[in-house]
């Protein structure tokens, strides 16, 4: 037979002894007439939840006030500025410029001031060492970028270097931690103290033990030397 | 719940009138609901407000029975509609994306609490947790639960009397001969409309959880 009415199966959802024996077999040996069947009864079961529980009469103009006042904001916060593909100076190059032409002018001043110490001094540390490992550091909650660590070798010494952005303004200090890939433990490095640049020397062998996961988080001034549990920029040294 | 009885009616058959009537309100109730949807998507803030009107019992008591918490649950509400404006180009309007989609938001807003919630309770070990692990047994608990809710607001939104006979026949168990009975229908009527309400339920359902997929 064809296949049974959708409201002779909601009959027998209800009820499996309801209706004629020929729609009872059909649904039994039909798979996608049995399936409604199956559909109908878990609906069925569903049914008898509690009345809904309305959320207190001044939460709706709570929403809409922040509705209109985000509203009235001109741009969204989020949306990135970046600067036209193809023409002008890309930003980060414009400030390579601009550090340079600093450097070159606190050269010159020296020497024009007939200062003995050596040019070298004035080269940025950044320029000195290996590179042996680096990520890119990301919200937890998005995959919005919050700047890179890198971890450098420089003869002897070991350092994550840690160039980070955009952290937010939320009250405390940055802390740097390493977290070990095993899930299990965790140290801290020191704190960005000034800024969102920070170098941090370790020891070689946390990062051969697998403390290779850089951290940020945000440190109430509570005294308590633990993770407040506030990560804010996360990335995995590879 | 008040249980209105009806008024006996001389003996209709069974899919008379009054079945193919609510048929017909349902109808129109699901266009009055995509044109809703459209509304809000164009920016119009009085669909906001007959969204939240619509909706905020559900989102609201779902998030109270995953959170047990009134503060938390009046929050994640707040969030979810505040959300669904900010991102309301990204609803495609259907008869079943609103709910759908609200009940999506809300479990992540739900989700965001948790997380906070275990950071504190436990801050090492959930610091150390990467994002993206889930507790599926509590995902599956809020899906049933979100479920449950949905089902809720569909029998709400039916037109009497078929709301209320659905009521009498799920939540108080009652025969289809008492049913008829109280509120004075025939029992192929009360039976008809129980059978297409259990229809409605289901089509409803779907249309969340193919939504929210």
């Amino acid at each position: 037979m064809s296949h049974v009415d959708p409201e002779q199966l909601a009959g027998l959802a209800l009820d499996p002894s309801d209706g004629p024996d020929e729609v009872r077999e059909h649904a039994e040996t039909c798979p996608e007439c049995a399936g409604l069947v199956a559909a109908f009864t878990g609906v069925r079961r569903r049914a008898g939840a509690d009345a809904l529980v309305p959320p207190p009469a001044g939460l709706r103009a709570q929403v809409l006030a922040e509705v209109r006042a985000g509203d009235a904001r001109p741009q969204s916060p989020s949306a990135p500025v970046e600067p036209a593909p193809g023409r002008g100076v890309p930003l980060w190059l414009a400030g390579v410029a601009a550090a340079l032409a600093l450097l070159a002018g606190l050269g010159l001043g020296r020497i024009g001031t007939g200062s003995t110490e050596t040019p070298e001094a004035v080269e940025p540390p950044g320029d000195t060492g290996t590179v042996v490992a680096a990520t890119a550091l990301r919200a937890l909650d998005s995959d919005a970028e919050r700047g890179e660590a890198r971890a450098v070798q420089t003869d002897d010494t070991f350092t994550i270097r840690v160039s980070a952005s955009e952290l937010g303004d939320e009250p405390g200090v940055h802390e740097v931690w390493l977290i070990n890939v095993d899930g299990e433990r965790m140290i801290s490095i020191g704190l960005l103290a000034s800024g969102d640049e920070g170098e941090f020397a370790v020891p070689m062998e946390l990062i051969e033990q697998g403390y290779r996961i850089v951290d940020i988080s945000v440190e109430p001034e509570d005294g308590d030397p633990t993770h407040s549990g506030v990560s804010i920029a996360r990335g995995e040294l590879a | 719940m008040t249980i209105i009885p009806f008024p006996a009616r001389a003996g209709r058959r069974y899919g008379g009138p009054v079945v193919t009537e609510a048929m017909a309100f349902e109808d129109e109730q699901d266009d009055n609901v995509q044109a809703l949807a459209a509304r809000l998507v164009e920016g119009d803030e009085t669909a906001l407000e007959e969204v939240y009107d619509r909706w905020s019992a559900l989102v609201h008591t779902y998030a109270l029975r995953a959170l047990h918490d009134p503060h938390d649950a009046e929050d994640v509400t707040q969030q979810v509609f505040v959300a669904a404006w900010r991102s309301r180009h990204t609803l495609t309007p259907s008869p079943a994306a609103l709910p759908a989609w609200l009940v999506g938001i809300a479990r992540h807003k739900v989700a965001d609490v948790r997380a906070a919630r275990a950071r504190d309770a436990d801050r090492l070990a959930a610091v150390v947790s990467l994002p993206g692990a889930r507790d599926d047994t509590l995902q599956a608990a809020d899906d049933e639960t979100a479920e449950r809710l949905v089902v809720r607001q569909a029998v709400e939104d039916l037109p009497d009397p078929r709301r209320t006979i659905l009521f009498l026949a799920f939540w108080e168990e009652h025969s289809h001969a008492e049913i008829a009975e109280k509120v004075g229908l025939p029992l192929g009527t009360v039976k008809s409309h129980v059978r297409r309400g259990l229809m409605k339920l289901h089509q409803q359902l779907e249309g969340v959880r193919h939504e929210s997929r």
